[in-house]
C-alpha cells in the first residue's frame, strides 16, 4: 500500500511505510488553482510517484 | 498453622484452626484465586497442578480478609498452577465461573501476582470474564510488566504490586481499599490516588484551574527543571512491517481507497460524515473518469467543494486508467473502498481496515494506493 | 501600547428608551438597534432577547459571544479592519461592560454532521460551572436573513451584526466613570528592567487551513488570512479587536469573548506583573493546508520567536480540528530544537475515550500537554421556560430534556485557554 496525503506527520506517526505527498487537505490528488490540464498532468506526476513507491523497497 | 517458623512455602491453614467464628451474615462474600505457590500446593515443580476448590481464605487470602472488614469473608478459594491454567484457560475459565457462580459472592478477587507472567495472564482473564460475563467487580494486582497488565489493563483495575513480594500487606491493603469502593459502588479515584495501573481511558473531569493557567505553569515548571506531569502520555504506535516492493508493476492488479469520504449520490450505504462506521466499494467499471454529478462526500473535516467539483481530485481514476490502458499498471480493480476518516477512533478504524483487506486479499488485488484528506 | 481597560460592571440588562448606562443596569433599545443591523441587507429582521444568570433558559445555535466594548472618542478604532481603518488595536482606552455578553444566534447548525443543536448557552443547571457564559448577563442578538443566500455570506452578516452591537452597546459607557481602570505592564523583546527573568511568548493559531476562507472574510485586522505567514502580534493587539474567529469553524470553542479576554495572555500579563516571567511577546500562525505550508508556517513561527523575539520558553495553542495538531506538534518541535522550551494545548481528539486515540502527535520532546477534554462528557438537561432560537425547529430541538455534549455548550471546551474541562486519563 503507498498512501497519498498531505497529513504527513500523522501518516508516519502511525507507521505507515510509503507515503506520498498530496496537494493539499482539500484536494489530495488536485489542484484547483491550475487549468484543467495542468491539474490532470499534476495528477498522473503524483500518482506515478506512488506507483514508484509501491514498487520500491525503501521505506518513505 | 503459622507459627513463627518461615516456610519456603505458605501453609495452608484448615478452617477449624480460626480463632474468632465468622458471624452469620456478611456484608461481603468474596471469591479469591491463587495459583499454586500462593494457595500452599506446591512451588514451581507443581505449576501443572489443576484446579482446586477451598471454601475459606488461603494463604494472603486470609490477611486480605482482615483488610477488608469484619463484614467481608472469603467463601471461595480457588487455587490452579500457573502452567494448567495458561495451558487450559477456556477450561479453567468455565470452571472458575460455574463455581463463583454458584457461591454468589460480591467480589472477585486474583493474586496479587506481582510479576509471575502465568499467574499474571490467568488473573486477568478470569477477572474480565467474572465481570463481563457475571457482572460481579474484580480485582487484580501485579507488576506494570506482567504481561497480563498490557492485556487487561483497559478492561480492569489493576492495583500496581511492584516486583517485591515483600511488600504484600501494602498491595492487600490498596486491593482491599479499592474493592470495598467498587462494591459500594463508590466512585474511583484516579490511577495515583488508588494505586491502581493506568488503564488508558479517559475520563472528563471539570477541574480548579483553567486550561490557560495549567498551560503557563507547565511550561514554567518544565524551563526551571521541576518535574511536571503532561497531561496525556504520548502514543505508542506498533510499528508496521514494510511489504516487500511490488515486483511487476505491469501485471498488478491495482486498487483505489480513500477516507476522504468519496460515495456514490445518495450514500447509499449511510456512511457517517465523523467516526464513520462503516464503509463501502463503489463500482468504477468502464469508467474513465468520476464525475462529480454521480458522486457526493460524505466527511465534516474538510472543504469538501472542490471533490464535489472534480472527484478525481480524491480518487484519482482518471489518471489510473490511462496508466491501465497504457499498460504501466496491469489492472485496475473495477470497485474502489471508501470511508470518512474524520474524527474516527481506533477502535473504529481498526476493525474497518481489518475488512477492507480481507475484501481486498479475496478480490486478488497486489497493490493499493490510499488517498487521505 | 497603553492599552487601558474602563471597566464598568453590568448587573442587569433591561429593554427601554433612550439606551443608556444607569450605574450597573444597562437600558438597550431595540429599535435603534435594529436600524442598524438592517443597514446589512443580507438581514430582513432581526429580534432581541435578554438571558440572565440561573435562569431556566437556553439560546442556541450560537454564531458567536462578543463583550461589549467601545474605544474611547479619539482612542482608536473598534474592531478595525472590519467596522472602520485597520489602524492598530490596544492603543489608548476602551470602554468594557463587565459581566456582560452579546450573543449572536444562527440560523443553521454549524456542523450538523456532528450536531443538530449547534453550541447552546445554557443559563441554569448542572452544566453552568462550566462555562464562564453562564454567569454573564447575555443580551441576545437572533437576525434573522433573506432565505437563499450563500453560507458566508450569512456567517459575514452574523459577525458583523454581532460585533456592531457589542460596540453601540458599550458607547453607553462613553461618559460614565469607569468603577476600575486596567493597564498592563509594558511587554517587547526589548523591554528594559527584566534582567533575569525567563522571557516567555506565546503562539497561537488563528486560523486552520482545512477549509479556504472567503474573500471578505474578516479574522486579522479585517483581512482574511490567505495566503499569509506568521506575524507578531503585541498582546493588546488580541485584547482589543485586532482578531475574531473565522466564519465557520466545524469544531468550535474560539469566540470573540475569549479574544478580548485571552485566557493564556491574561495568564501571561499576570505573570509578568508579578515579575516571575518575562512576557516578550506574541505571534499568530495558521495550520497550513498542505505538507509544505505546514512546514513553511512552522519555520516561520518558530524562527520568529527565536530571531525576533529571543524567546526561552513559548505557550502554544491552536484553532480548527484535528489536523492543526500537526502543525501544533511541529513549530513545537522545532522550538526545542532551537533549545526553547514549550507547552502545548490540545483540542480532544478521542473520540473512543481511550489514551491511544487522544494524541494526533508523537513527539518525544513535545512533552509537556495540557489536555482539554469534553468528548467524553455529557449532561442531562431539563425542559426550560423559555428557548430563544431563530426559528421553530431550533425551538423544539432546543426544549428539552436532552442530552447535551460538553463541547456542544458553550464556554465549557474552548481552544483559547478558558476551559476548565479536563481529560483525565485512568
Amino acid at each position: 500500500m503507498v498512501q497519498i496525503t498531505s497529513a504527513l506527520p500523522i501518516a508516519k506517526m502511525v507507521g505507515a511505510n510509503r507515503v506520498v505527498l498530496g496537494t493539499g487537505i482539500v484536494h489530495v490528488t488536485g489542484d484547483a488553482k491550475l487549468p484543467p490540464a495542468d491539474e490532470k498532468e499534476l495528477r498522473r506526476k503524483l500518482v506515478q510517484k506512488a506507483l514508484d513507491a509501491l514498487q520500491s523497497n525503501e521505506k518513505g | 498453622m503459622d507459627v513463627g517458623a518461615r516456610h519456603a512455602v505458605p501453609v495452608l491453614t484448615p478452617v477449624a484452626s480460626r480463632l474468632v467464628p465468622y458471624p452469620e451474615e456478611f456484608n461481603m462474600r468474596i471469591a479469591h484465586y491463587l495459583n499454586q505457590f500462593f494457595g500452599g500446593i506446591g512451588a514451581e515443580e507443581h505449576a501443572g497442578k489443576g484446579l482446586e476448590v477451598r471454601d475459606s481464605a488461603v494463604g494472603p487470602g486470609r490477611l486480605l480478609e482482615s483488610l477488608l472488614g469484619n463484614d467481608a469473608r472469603i467463601v471461595l478459594t480457588l487455587v490452579c498452577g500457573d502452567n494448567y491454567a495458561v495451558e487450559h484457560q477456556e477450561e479453567i475459565t468455565a470452571s472458575v465461573m460455574a463455581k463463583v457462580r454458584q457461591a454468589n459472592v460480591d467480589l472477585f478477587v486474583a493474586g496479587p501476582c506481582f510479576d509471575a507472567g502465568r499467574y499474571g495472564m490467568a488473573a486477568g482473564a478470569l477477572c474480565r470474564a467474572v465481570q463481563a460475563e457475571l457482572s460481579i467487580s474484580a480485582v487484580t494486582a501485579m507488576s506494570e510488566e506482567n504481561p497480563g497488565v498490557d492485556l487487561y489493563r483497559d478492561a480492569l483495575y489493576i492495583i500496581d504490586s511492584g516486583t517485591t513480594i515483600a511488600n504484600m500487606r501494602n498491595v492487600l491493603d490498596k486491593m482491599a481499599r479499592l474493592s470495598r469502593k467498587l462494591v459500594t459502588k463508590e466512585p474511583i479515584g484516579l490511577p495515583h490516588e488508588e494505586g491502581y495501573l493506568r488503564r488508558g481511558w479517559l475520563r472528563d473531569q471539570l477541574v480548579e484551574k483553567k486550561a490557560a493557567t495549567r498551560l503557563v505553569d507547565m511550561l514554567l515548571a518544565k524551563m526551571n527543571g521541576e518535574p511536571f506531569d503532561s497531561e496525556m502520555p504520548p502514543t505508542a504506535f506498533a510499528p508496521i512491517p514494510m511489504p516487500a516492493g511490488v515486483k511487476n508493476l505491469s501485471r498488478a492488479k491495482v486498487m483505489l481507497i480513500t477516507d476522504g469520504g468519496l460515495v456514490p449520490r445518495g450514500n447509499p450505504d449511510k456512511i457517517e460524515g465523523t467516526a464513520a462506521t462503516r464503509w463501502g466499494s463503489y463500482s468504477i467499471e468502464g469508467r474513465d473518469d468520476l464525475r462529480a454529478e454521480d458522486y457526493e462526500v460524505s466527511h465534516g473535516g474538510y472543504d469538501t467543494r472542490f471533490v464535489q467539483e472534480d472527484p478525481d481530485r480524491l480518487v484519482p481514476l482518471d489518471a489510473l486508467r490511462e496508466m491501465e490502458k497504457n499498460g504501466v499498471i496491469g489492472k485496475l480493480h473495477n470497485e474502489f473502498i471508501s470511508t470518512c476518516g474524520r474524527s474516527n477512533p481506533l477502535s473504529n478504524t481498526r476493525r474497518l481496515g481489518r475488512e477492507m483487506a480481507e475484501k481486498i486479499k479475496r478480490d486478488g488485488v497486489d497493490a493499493v494506493i490510499l488517498t487521505s484528506t | 501600547m497603553q492599552l487601558s481597560l474602563a471597566h464598568h460592571p453590568i448587573s442587569e440588562i433591561q429593554f427601554g428608551v433612550p439606551a443608556r448606562l444607569e450605574g450597573a443596569v444597562l437600558i438597550v433599545d431595540p429599535a435603534t438597534l435594529r436600524r442598524m443591523i438592517l443597514e446589512d441587507e443580507s438581514i430582513v429582521s432581526v429580534d432581541f432577547d435578554i438571558a440572565r444568570p440561573g435562569e431556566r433558559c437556553r439560546a442556541g445555535p450560537i454564531f458567536d459571544v462578543i463583550e461589549p466594548r467601545a474605544k474611547a472618542p479619539g482612542c482608536g478604532a473598534d474592531f478595525p479592519g472590519i467596522l472602520g481603518a485597520p489602524i492598530t488595536a490596544g492603543i489608548g482606552t476602551t470602554h468594557v461592560l463587565t459581566g456582560a455578553a452579546v450573543s449572536v444566534l444562527a440560523e443553521i447548525s454549524p456542523d450538523p454532521t456532528r450536531s443538530a443543536t449547534g453550541r447552546v448557552l445554557e443559563m441554569s443547571g448542572a452544566p453552568v460551572e462550566a462555562s464562564e457564559y453562564s454567569s454573564l448577563q447575555h443580551l441576545i442578538v437572533i437576525p434573522h436573513t433573506k432565505p437563499g443566500l450563500p453560507r458566508q455570506t450569512l456567517e459575514k452578516a452574523y459577525r458583523l451584526a454581532g460585533i456592531r452591537v457589542a460596540v453601540e452597546l458599550a458607547r453607553s459607557a462613553w461618559n460614565h466613570l469607569p468603577v476600575d481602570l486596567q493597564t498592563f505592564e509594558p511587554v517587547g523583546p526589548g523591554e528594559k528592567g527584566r534582567d533575569g527573568l525567563a522571557r516567555v511568548a506565546y503562539v497561537g493559531q488563528i486560523f486552520s487551513r482545512q477549509r479556504k476562507p472567503a474573500v471578505d472574510e474578516p479574522i486579522l485586522y479585517g483581512a482574511n488570512t490567505d495566503g499569509m505567514l506568521p506575524v507578531m502580534l503585541h498582546p493588546d493587539e488580541w485584547l482589543d479587536g485586532a482578531v475574531v474567529p473565522s466564519l465557520h469553524s466545524w469544531f468550535g470553542g474560539t469566540e470573540t469573548y475569549f479574544y478580548q479576554n485571552h485566557p493564556i495572555i491574561l495568564e501571561l500579563y499576570q505573570r509578568h506583573h508579578a515579575r516571575e516571567i518575562n512576557f516578550v511577546g506574541t505571534v499568530a500562525t495558521i495550520a497550513g493546508s498542505d505538507n509544505f505550508d505546514r512546514e513553511r508556517h512552522c519555520r516561520a513561527a518558530a524562527n520568529l520567536v527565536k530571531w525576533n523575539l529571543n524567546a526561552d520558553g513559548v505557550v502554544l495553542s491552536k484553532y480548527g480540528g484535528g489536523l492543526p495538531h500537526a502543525d501544533l506538534a511541529e513549530t513545537a518541535r522545532l522550538l526545542e530544537g532551537m533549545g526553547i522550551k514549550t507547552s502545548v494545548m490540545v483540542s480532544d481528539v478521542s473520540r473512543d475515550r481511550r489514551v491511544e486515540s487522544a494524541l494526533l502527535f508523537n513527539v518525544p520532546e513535545v512533552d509537556a500537554i495540557v489536555y482539554n477534554g469534553g468528548n467524553g462528557k455529557q449532561w442531562q438537561v431539563p425542559r426550560v421556560d423559555r428557548v430563544i432560537a431563530a426559528t421553530p425547529e431550533f425551538v423544539e430541538l432546543l426544549t428539552g430534556p436532552m442530552t447535551i455534549e460538553a463541547s456542544n455548550i458553550v464556554g465549557v471546551t474552548n481552544q483559547q485557554g478558558a476551559s476548565r474541562m479536563r481529560a483525565m486519563v485512568y
